[in-house]
């Protein structure tokens, strides 16, 4: 009977308001959530923000001195925090665009070789002759707000600004600072024209779909959590041997602020912005009251473990190495959770191909 | 003796050839469409170019992807010989290519193992030995001599076993307590599909998982007989359509799978039927009726020999888990090669760390340097699979230069919604660990009951 009435369903035209569950969870109404509520705000609050960063770097780079540069730290915090805020969001558009790795690498590695020389020594090269390039994808570590970071705080940053290139420099500066805006234009744009509507009318989990992005994305941050942003400075890839330059906004000191934000906006992605109608509501409406609970509190430990560091970053590394061990305990497990509890309670599918195995 | 006797008697017992015929052709055309299907994904780059380290099957480590140019001419070459197949030219020689190349290419890497590509292998092995290319074909437009009609009945019949086997053992997997009692892994999928238009909201409902479970193990324990039975071969096939074409819709991931299926049932059907068919697909074959040609293979004993080890081990293989202690789905020792199909929910995560015996340093690994995302998460969860790695590892860090690196890995893993749980011993050096077929100790043990 029951697959009798699914032929006849499947024979028309699908009706919109049939994706609407009943008495089930409504996931169309959590995706409209998140693409209304969280995403597309979170695009538009960092055009915002960016605007004002742009202010406060004509500012600067008219008067370069000590007082300029410790108000622009403020601005330019309070921009890289948001830019924490979208970095969960790096799928359709934006992946499209690479927005997430063209403005900020994690690795924060400009110090990487490529060739012969690091990408800071070949940021330093092009800005004497004047010439770049930041569309290209070989330009990626030498852009974005890894790159800003060093251009604004490193120790003889100031004097830069006043030497025989810093013409060149200003330039270079505006330069970074209009490829960021032009690649959040870009992907604020197409979410607003025409991946909301995708966005919210697949309501499936299989590879490809928001939900299976959203997931994927939260199991990806964790992931840079644990390497990128403090196990490889840390040194658990080389074994104990530490790379402190490695550190997201090294120059700037801000790496555990930042990380801190990237969680918490994780947190408030997880929960959908506690609506009653994000992936943690799912969880839930699918019975795992439970897990979710444990997820959300993980979140609130490893929040607490990483604010027991003493900041900056690339001092503890060395200095407070029983706090960071701490927090990279809690992290595994948050990143356990929700790569293996949350991920098979929900069904998602993390890989393309085909699969009926298991 | 006497009723030995008779039945092999019975099975020499001429039939016609017509059920083998629409097989070949149709088998042919399939796989053909999936070939291209997969050549257009551009998953012989993603599977079989790009990765740096693959998962062979023990005792198959010299097999080897061949390189950009040299995976997509394999590929193109199993798409001549699926066409080839189809059109009966060249039958035995085609036949046999296809075979070897696709199992040449299934055995690459293990992490990519599917039922249905092992099923593939299996068949194509059988029709190697069968005379499916000497009626309707190519050849015998060339060479008339080689036309028969009548063909001996085990002939047909091993394809049907075949399928039997398939669904028997399938249906068989089903009959556990988590599927049965708990609608897993159902209860955790079926909501994924809400989507669905007027039934989507039933897919959360409790009693919906219990009856996809329930049917499920029905139909895959009794289809065959319904489809062996004349009388209720109709309905039979009905339902496989319907069950089918409903699990490529539920379960799209399955791939080619279900399409398989519905072609290859059709070698149930009586001769009478198949010719029907030929002829409505090609008015020339007019006279076929006429049964004069009968089919004499010279090494039919022979040939039958072949067919009764190889049924034997098809039999075996997917029974062997018996001999392992501990679940079968916990630690997947005798999973593959048993038709255990959409069976389970099952993810992991893996994190392992290399430990210099020197110095006492540790190297935690990054898996994605190494893995592709299908690699990693099929490796997750199977334990020759996590040891492969291990001493993959192992090997990488020596050229590292650390010179004895012993391997740890702490591994989680959820089965059919339960919470994760510790799969094997972290404290136990993997470098060290024999790759066999020997139970594998340092798996640790399964609570079946933990919070499902």
């Amino acid at each position: 009977m029951l697959l009798i009435l699914f032929y006849i369903s499947c024979s028309k035209k699908s009706n919109p308001a049939d994706d609407k569950t009943t008495n089930g969870f409504d996931k169309t109404a959590m995706l409209t959530n998140y693409a209304d509520k969280l995403i597309i705000p979170a695009y538009e609050q960092a055009q915002q923000k960016l605007t004002g960063l742009q202010t406060s770097v004509n500012a600067f780079l008219a008067t370069p001195n000590l007082t300029n540069q410790a108000a622009l730290k403020i601005v330019f915090k309070d921009t890289y925090l948001q830019i924490e805020r979208i970095s969960v969001l790096e799928f359709g558009p934006s992946r499209d665009n690479s927005l997430v790795g063209f403005i900020n690498t994690l690795p924060a590695n400009t110090m990487k070789k490529i060739g012969e020389k690091t990408d800071l020594a070949i940021m330093e090269e092009n800005i004497a002759s004047g010439n770049w390039n930041l569309v290209q994808n070989s330009a990626v570590h030498q852009q974005g707000f890894p790159a800003l970071d060093y251009l604004f705080f490193a120790n003889d940053a100031l004097a830069k600004f006043t030497d025989a290139n810093s013409t060149n420099r200003k330039k270079y500066v505006q330069d970074v600072l209009n490829r960021i805006k032009s690649l959040l234009d870009q992907t604020l744009s197409t979410w607003k024209n025409t991946y909301r509507g995708q966005f919210i009318a697949n309501t499936q989990s299989n590879s490809g779909s928001p939900i299976s992005y959203l997931l994927n994305q939260f199991a990806y941050e964790m992931d840079m959590l644990k390497g990128p942003r403090i196990g490889w400075p840390f040194g658990t890839q080389s074994g104990g041997i530490q790379f402190p330059e490695l550190c997201e906004a090294y120059y700037s000191g801000l790496s555990l602020d930042l990380a801190i934000e990237n969680m918490n906006s994780l947190k408030n992605m997880f929960t959908g912005g506690n609506s009653g109608k994000g992936i943690a509501d799912l969880l839930a409406a699918l019975g795992n009251t439970s897990l979710k609970d444990e997820i959300l509190n993980q979140f609130n430990v490893v929040d607490s473990k990483l604010k027991a560091i003493p900041a900056p970053l690339s001092s503890a590394l060395a200095n407070n190495k029983p706090a960071i061990e701490d927090a990279n305990k809690e992290i595994q497990l948050l990143l356990r959770l929700i790569k293996t509890d949350a991920v098979s309670k929900l069904g998602v599918q993390i890989s393309y191909v085909d699969n009926d195995g298991d | 003796m006497t009723a030995i006797n008779k039945a092999i008697k019975w099975i020499k017992s001429p039939t016609s050839i017509a059920p083998l015929v629409t097989f070949r052709v149709l088998f042919g055309i399939l796989m053909l469409l999936s070939t291209i299907r997969f050549w257009i994904r551009g998953w012989i780059t993603t599977q079989y170019v790009d990765p740096t380290f693959h998962f062979t099957f023990i005792g198959f480590d010299w097999i080897h992807p061949l390189g950009n140019v040299g995976m997509h001419l394999v590929f193109f070459f199993i798409a001549v010989s699926s066409l080839f197949i189809a059109l009966g030219f060249c039958y035995r020689f085609a036949m046999v290519t296809f075979f070897l190349l696709f199992t040449y290419v299934e055995l690459i890497d293990v992490t990519y193992y599917l039922n249905h590509y092992y099923f593939i292998s299996v068949v194509s092995f059988l029709m190697i030995w069968l005379p499916a290319g000497r009626f309707f074909s190519l050849d015998v437009k060339f060479n008339p001599a080689l036309k028969v009609t009548e063909v001996p009945r085990w002939t047909v019949g091993s394809i049907r076993l075949q399928l039997g086997l398939v669904y028997f053992f399938a249906g068989l997997a089903k009959l556990n307590s988590d599927w049965l009692l708990a609608a897993q892994p159902m209860k955790i999928w079926l909501p994924t599909k809400s989507h669905l238009p007027l039934i989507g909201s039933l897919m959360y409902e409790e009693w919906v998982a219990y009856f996809f479970s329930w049917f499920g193990a029905a139909y895959d324990l009794f289809i065959v007989f319904f489809l062996l039975i004349r009388r209720t071969r109709f309905i039979g096939y009905l339902m496989v359509l319907i069950f089918h074409i409903a699990t490529a819709i539920f379960f799209p991931a399955i791939g080619m799978f279900p399409y398989i299926m519905m072609v290859c049932t059709l070698v149930f059907f009586s001769g009478d039927f198949h010719l029907k068919l030929i002829r409505f697909f090609n008015p020339l074959f007019s006279g076929v009726e006429n049964r004069s040609v009968f089919f004499k293979p010279v090494y039919q004993n022979e040939r039958l020999w072949i067919f009764g080890l190889f049924f034997l081990i098809q039999i075996v293989l997917p029974m062997r888990y018996l001999a392992y202690p501990g679940p079968l789905f916990w630690t997947e020792e005798g999973y593959r090669f048993s038709w255990r199909v959409m069976l389970m929910e099952k993810v992991g995560t893996a994190i392992f760390s290399i430990r210099d015996s020197q110095t006492g340093n540790r190297y935690e690994v990054n898996n994605s340097e190494f893995l592709t995302t299908q690699q990693e998460k099929m490796m997750s969860t199977q334990p020759d699979l996590i040891l492969k790695y291990a001493h993959y590892l192992a090997d990488v860090y020596v050229r590292r230069g650390i010179k004895k690196p012993q391997v740890y890995g702490e591994v989680y893993v959820t089965l059919n919604g339960r919470r994760s749980a510790p799969f094997i011993d972290s404290k136990v050096n993997l470098a060290d660990q024999q790759l066999s077929f020997k139970h594998y100790k340092w798996i640790l043990p399964f609570n079946i009951n933990h919070d499902l």
